[in-house]
């Protein structure tokens, strides 16, 4: 496909463009200018689909797929109807097949969700290209909400976090060996269709669904990740595509943003920024998306292969209506060599034990002890604290060796579970804090990206977020979810090279 | 009969179907061609060609190549118009209806129709290729071709034939059928005989569509010859005419269509040609269907108006499991009986998709014609309407014609 079919259809499949004649109600996929039955007289407006429930109409198992969808194997495709008024066609993902025939009769009349996937590369060096045409089945893993924006309120407050949203993949893979992983006993493994890019829309569409927060709102949005499958041409521009972030204008958004890297802690250095942003009397734009999204990579075999995760968690900071207050800041930073990729590698390297006591412990404990000094607080004054977590071992020591309790980090430890997000690790672990904490809590977070450096920060949370919890889906029903599937290591290796294409 | 006749077809010639990997396009076009002008019964120079038209799908990406009229003069030594079609599978039925409108128009008195495809130099990629004739979100979405069949025919089973075996094994029959009717077609890609067992055992493809389902990657050339009604007995004492030609249209996304279970533009193009011809259905003694897939005979059998919808299955399962004799299995009504595919339609002869619908009016000119040989139809007299079904993609075309040789000029 060429660059400018791809825009073209970009503007189309992101969002599930549909055109419908006001005269009459008729809806067409793909849109058109112009109503078959009313001819001149057709009034034709556009609405999106894409957080919109279709159901399955009819379809079939391919088998034998052309070569761009080579890579998944066997898939299911079908009609997808929405409210028996437009129909479209979408490939159901997430969805295992196995060599004996589907009988289609049980899926068809099953109610299908759009998720933001990949369709297929060109070759090594080509496109990537993504489509929201692309389902999942209501009663399968995925879990969904209905978006419902609502108007922020009038009253302007201290700034914090408005809303968030995590991204856990289907797919699990266990550790054998729970010593190996440092204490992690499974992973999240992408399917094959899915990469950065896409578990940070996923991420952001569920974080615009917590805050019932308009798009439009959103004037920056931050992707920060250290696997962005282009290493030039942002992740970021199709997160503000897809999720419509900014006024729109023509087929484009008045808002800005950039991918971000900084190892793992490359979404949260940029929490700092989104809180003066929406300060600031220049931006004007109240809203700052910032996600943290990762297809952690590792080389096969490597300690790291035990150990990498992948997903995303989105934060929505503002002023109105915040969940939890960003209070205190810190960051600490030296050149530390401990983790690195040179351009052009697939995997990254690491420095073995180096990589403990003098850059992630370091790192850490010293952007604590400069949060707490700056804040004149103690650890007994903080509810929760959420560390970058590599592994259990890591975040379990240094919040001990800080002077906290097990019970204060023992709920962020949700990487026993899904892995090391890299850049989602730390804001995944908060995000299971704020699942759980009640107005008043103060939250101590601190990140850690290899190279190095260590982000501080204390929230404290809102009578807001009590509100706002019915539109959330947690970490733990995302870990705890009865369709979670696992697979082998070859399987996961096999999809991990896919997914990192 | 309402109305004059388009043409009258006086000379056909093809290739064999299947994978002729020593042929070039070209080279399969001159051999039909010059098998069309030879069969001519009281001779016809190629000087006497006044304008070609062509049908041919995806020759610019399988075989790397365009102009096709620039090639088919040097091949041919001809130097008159031509036209070149495309419109997937029924490239070469609607270059037949441009000819067909010529010759009625009065612009020329002969002309020579060509069909061609050759499949099988890009046989890794053919069914990337063949979704050109789809819509790009279809592709997009992972359909394939026999995935956008399969799709229709779960549907199919799933409202019309749920929990009934006998639907599941109709539409294995339509391929056991047309098998069994290209045992004996000399050009036929597939001349051997299949049972329901096997097109069950067959590999899964899309499901329900399994391999023995499926008309096969094939290459081959067609050919035929028309004139002026008026003057085709210059040419040939047995002329068979053209009393219809009729084209209807749909959209290319089967999922934007008003109905999934019905091919609409087959609905409407037999209905008009029908008309046009001054027939009704019970005057079809032979019918070629296109049956990509084994669901689409179905299809036609309902839309064009043999079976009532959801009930084709139905007449074919009655049909198949009642037939006791040796030869062509026909299908039966209520008052009526034709015989579709006799050559043993795209499933058996095979499918060079823009050869297809020329290949479809050789076998009827040739029954019609008697000249079947070992496969000649048996019908009481003498077949003496014929009508061809031509769709292309998942039925954004449909081409039908129907011929006679009872015409009275």
């Amino acid at each position: 496909m060429s660059e400018p079919i791809t825009r073209r259809k970009i503007t189309v499949d992101y969002g599930i463009r549909v055109s419908k004649c006001e005269i009459c109600g008729r809806r067409y996929f793909p849109p058109k200018p112009f109503c078959d039955v009313e001819g001149r007289k057709s009034r034709i407006t556009y609405e999106d689909y894409f957080y919109n429930r279709g159901v399955f109409y009819a379809g079939t198992v391919v088998r034998r797929p052309t070569n761009k969808f080579s890579y998944l194997g066997s898939f299911i495709v079908g009609i997808i109807d929405f409210n028996g008024e437009v129909k479209v066609p979408g490939r159901i993902t997430d969805f295992v097949v196995d060599s004996s025939e589907v009988d289609l009769s049980e899926f068809i009349g099953k109610e299908v969700l759009p998720r933001f996937r990949k369709l297929y590369v060109d070759g090594e060096s080509g496109l990537i290209y993504y489509s929201s045409l692309v389902f999942s089945f209501a009663d399968d893993y995925y879990e969904a909400r209905d978006y419902k924006p609502l108007k922020p309120s009038e009253k302007s407050e201290k700034p914090g976090i408005v809303g968030y949203g995590v991204y856990i993949p289907k797919f699990r893979i266990k550790n054998d060996d729970p010593s190996a992983g440092a204490g992690i006993l499974e992973r999240a493994v992408p399917f094959p269709d899915e990469d950065a890019t896409t578990f940070a829309v996923e991420a952001g569409k569920r974080a615009l669904i917590h805050a019932s927060l308009d798009g439009r709102y959103i004037k920056k949005c931050y992707v920060g990740s250290e696997s962005t499958p282009y290493a030039v041409k942002p992740s970021a521009s199709t997160v503000i595509q897809a999720l419509k972030l900014g006024e729109p204008y023509e087929d484009g958004f008045f808002s800005g943003g950039l991918d971000t890297q900084f190892a793992c802690k490359a979404a949260t250095d940029l929490f700092i920024d989104a809180v003066a942003l929406v300060e600031s009397p220049v931006f004007r734009g109240e809203y700052v998306m910032v996600i943290g999204a990762d297809n952690s990579q590792a080389a096969p075999g490597d300690p790291l292969d035990y150990t990498v995760g992948a997903g995303a968690t989105a934060y929505i900071f503002g002023k109105r209506d915040v969940i939890a207050t960003l209070d205190y800041y810190v960051s600490y930073t030296s050149d530390t060599p401990d983790f690195y990729r040179r351009d052009g590698e697939k995997y990254p390297r690491h420095g073995g034990r180096f990589t403990g006591e003098p850059a992630y412990f370091k790192h850490i404990l010293s952007a604590i002890r400069g949060v707490l000094k700056e804040s004149g607080l103690t650890p007994g004054d903080i509810s929760y604290v959420a560390l970058h977590s590599p592994n259990v071992k890591f975040p379990v020591r240094a919040a001990l060796d800080a002077g906290f309790s097990m019970d204060q980090i023992k709920p962020s430890l949700v990487a026993q579970y899904i892995g090391n997000l890299y850049s989602g690790s730390s804001p995944t672990a908060l995000a299971a804090l704020l699942d759980i904490a009640e107005p008043g809590c103060r939250i101590l977070m601190v990140s850690y990206g290899s190279g190095a450096g260590s982000d501080a920060y204390i929230f404290t949370v809102t009578e807001k977020i009590e509100e706002k919890r019915e539109k959330s889906i947690s970490v733990l029903s995302q870990i705890n979810n009865a369709k979670r599937q696992y697979v082998d290591y070859s399987t996961y290796r096999k999809w991990k090279e896919s997914s990192g294409l | 009969m309402t109305g004059r006749p388009y043409a009258a077809i006086i000379g056909v010639g093809r290739t064999k179907f299947g994978e002729l990997w020593y042929e070039n396009p070209e080279s399969m076009v001159v051999k039909a061609g010059l098998d069309a002008l030879e069969s001519v019964d009281k001779g016809l120079h190629r000087a006497n060609i006044q304008a070609c038209y062509f049908g041919s799908f995806m020759y610019q990406v399988t075989n790397k190549l365009g102009l096709v009229p620039g090639y088919i003069s040097r091949e041919l030594g001809l130097n008159v118009p031509m036209t070149q079609t495309e419109a997937a599978c029924a490239s070469s039925s609607s270059a037949l209806h441009n000819a067909c409108l010529a010759i009625k128009s009065g612009i020329y008195d002969v002309v020579l129709v060509g069909g061609f495809e050759k499949m099988t130099d890009r046989y890794g990629k053919i069914a990337d290729d063949l979704m050109f004739a789809a819509d790009p979100h279809e592709f997009d979405s992972g359909f394939t071709f026999s995935g956008l069949y399969a799709t229709i025919m779960a549907r199919y089973m799933y409202e019309f034939g749920r929990n009934d075996e006998k639907c599941r094994i109709a539409l294995a029959q339509i391929a056991v059928k047309n098998h069994h009717h290209a045992v004996k077609n000399p050009y036929a890609q597939f001349r051997s005989e299949i049972r329901v067992e096997d097109v069950f055992k067959s590999t899964l493809v899309a499901d329900p569509i399994r391999l023995l389902h499926c008309s096969p990657i094939s290459d081959g050339a067609v050919a035929v010859v028309l004139c002026k009604p008026e003057i085709a007995r210059k040419y040939t004492d047995d002329p068979v005419y053209i009393v219809a030609s009729q084209q209807a249209t749909d959209h290319v996304s089967l999922f934007s269509r008003i109905s999934t279970l019905e091919i609409r533009a087959t609905r409407l193009a037999v209905g008009k040609a029908l008309k046009e011809a001054g027939i009704t259905l019970k005057d079809i003694q032979i019918a070629e269907a296109h049956d990509c897939f084994t669901i689409e005979e179905c299809l036609f059998m309902e839309d064009s108006g043999f079976y009532r919808k959801g009930e084709g299955w139905k007449g074919i399962y009655e049909s198949i499991d009642s037939f006791n004799g040796s030869k062509h299995i026909p299908y039966v009504g209520d008052g009526w009986e034709v015989f579709v595919n006799v050559g043993g339609g795209l499933k058996a002869d095979g499918h060079p998709v823009g050869a297809t619908g020329l290949r479809q009016i050789y076998e009827c000119f040739k029954q019609m014609r008697n000249e079947a040989g070992e496969n000649q139809v048996d019908v009481e007299g003498g077949v003496r309407y014929a009508l061809c079904h031509n769709i292309g993609g998942s039925g954004g075309i449909a081409n039908v014609h129907i011929l006679t040789r009872e015409v009275k000029l």
